[in-house]
Order: structure tokens, then sequence, then C-alpha cells
């Protein structure tokens, strides 16, 4: 796989998805966790779970053993189907099971507050 | 400001894709214009890989803030970069540089450290040593650490250089 331009997917908890997110975009890349709730074998769509929001799964490019009830982080692109339901086409897949979520969450809002001071300080100085 | 020259310093992705090359130090890199660096190290997912046997392995990092891209030589038992080292020592380092170049795998979590160089004027990491993080949380402990080393370490500025360098506290 070429590494030319690979875009960053931008880290995203299920619940913040919804259609008024500044992420919830055709073609935006996405990194998203959650549990796995249910997985079609034929059509490799798979469910994932988190916070009482959901996400589709496109897992066709993927060779990832999947477990319904296991956690797994995927990286992709969301399409948007006509009735406005986001899918993430995957092309990486990780279990992660043993994350501690409620960790990552806590530390994401820090990461997010971070990222955002060091910009305007870095725009402040150039 | 080259206390950490030598040092393999914590980036987040962002932070190391806002590097720039220094104007007075050859081959050494400036973060915000004042601190020089020359190693790095990332945490993140592998999201691209491509390999050319006997000469290096291109992949990307993903850290959620950006993706570094990074390069692995193995190109050591052909290169006449190498020629001037003695040959066991050269076998060893062609040898490891071939086992970490099988350990890079798409959608693995890695901790790469290396050279922090210019390719074709976009900044990358020249790889010196690759781990892969089997805790789903060292991704997490990554970013806070990065946070803490950034806040306590890396933005602390001396007095003595321009107030337009000095970031308030807090």
């Amino acid at each position: 796989m070429a590494s030319a331009d690979t875009p960053s997917g931008a880290l995203v908890l299920l619940q913040e998805l919804t259609s008024s997110s500044s992420h919830f975009k055709q073609g935006a890349s996405l990194r998203v966790t959650g549990k796995l709730q249910e997985y079609n074998v034929e059509t490799a769509i798979a469910v994932i779970a988190d916070g009482g929001a959901t996400l589709a799964i496109d897992t066709q490019h993927l060779r990832l053993n999947l477990r319904v009830g296991s956690l797994y982080q995927f990286i992709g692109e969301l399409s948007i189907q006509p009735n406005n339901d986001g899918i993430l086409k995957a092309r990486v897949g990780r279990n992660v099971d043993g994350m501690d979520l409620n960790l990552y969450q806590q530390s994401l809002k820090l990461l997010r507050q971070f990222q955002s001071d060091q910009i305007s300080h870095f725009e402040q100085f150039q | 400001m080259d206390a950490l020259h030598n040092t393999h310093v914590k980036l987040l992705a962002f932070d190391f894709l806002s590097l720039t090359s220094s104007a007075s130090h050859p081959n050494a890199i400036c973060r915000r214009g004042t601190i020089l660096l020359s190693r790095g190290e990332t945490l993140g997912i592998v999201t691209s890989r491509e390999y050319k046997p006997d000469r290096f392995l291109r992949f990307t990092i993903d850290d959620g803030t950006g993706c570094i891209p990074c390069v692995l030589w193995v190109n050591q038992l052909t290169s006449p970069y190498h020629s001037r080292r003695s040959p066991p020592d050269v076998r060893l380092i062609a040898e490891s540089a071939r086992n970490f170049a099988t350990l890079i795998q798409i959608g693995l979590s890695a901790r790469v450290r290396g050279k922090i160089t210019m390719y074709r004027g976009k900044l990358q990491l020249t790889v010196s040593d690759v781990v892969v993080e089997r805790d789903p949380n060292a991704e997490t402990l990554h970013w806070l650490q990065c946070i803490r080393l950034a806040r306590k370490c890396y933005d602390i500025v001396p007095p003595s250089l321009p107030p337009m360098y000095r970031k308030a506290d807090g």
C-alpha cells in the first residue's frame, strides 16, 4: 500500500458522531472505538456500540477475526447513505480488548484541549 | 536551546509536522523556532506500508492528531554508507532492521524512535528502533506523556530569549 498521502483518522467518540457533528461529512477520515454488537459475515458489515451510540463499519477490506462482545478500533472513511446514516469504510482495524474506555475518553478531552492551545500559540508567534 | 538535541523527544504528530529545519544548525530541526531537536519518538497505528526489499520500508504512523511518515533502511549490507564500519556490526544492524521491518504491519500499534529528517522538503522519521505495543492503553498513556512533557519541558523557554518565544504559563 502506498504511504504518500494517507489521511489521519480523527479521534471521534461514537456519541459525538451525530448528523450535526463537524466530523459527519462524506469521506471524513475517522478513528472510532466500540464494542462489537453485530457482525454479518455475508456483507462484512459490523456494528459497534459505545455510550448508547452505534455505528456500522464496512470491514470488507480487513483481515480481522471479529468476535461479538469484544472491543475494536477502526480507521476509515465515512460514507453517508441516502437515508443519512453513516457507515465507516474501514481500512484499518484492531482488537482493543482491555482498553480503559473511561480513561480513553478523559484523555481525549485533554488531548483536544492541548492541541487547541498549542495551535493557537503557534499561530500567535508566527 | 540544544539541551534536547540528542534526546528522543516524544511528540504528537500535529506537533511533529509543525517542526522546521534550522537555518543556523545543519541537520537540526527546530520546534517553534527555538528548541533544537534531532531525534523523535512516536506511538500510533501503522496505517500504510510500502516495502522495497534490500532498500527500505516506508510506512505511516497515525496517532489520531496526524500521520508521521517513517522510513526504515534495510540496505545496510549493500550501502556504501556502512562500508567503513566493521562487517559484524553492519550484519547486526542489518538483521535488526530486517526484524523491525517484519514487525511493522498495518493495524498494529507501534512505538517508533528515530532521527527527524527532511526528505523532499517534508518531515519524516528515519527509524532506528521499533516496538510493537500489545497494551491497548499504551497510546492513551503516550498522549498524556506528550502533553506533560510539552508543558513541563519542551515549552519552557529560557528567559534570555525574546518574549515572542515564551508561552504564558498555565
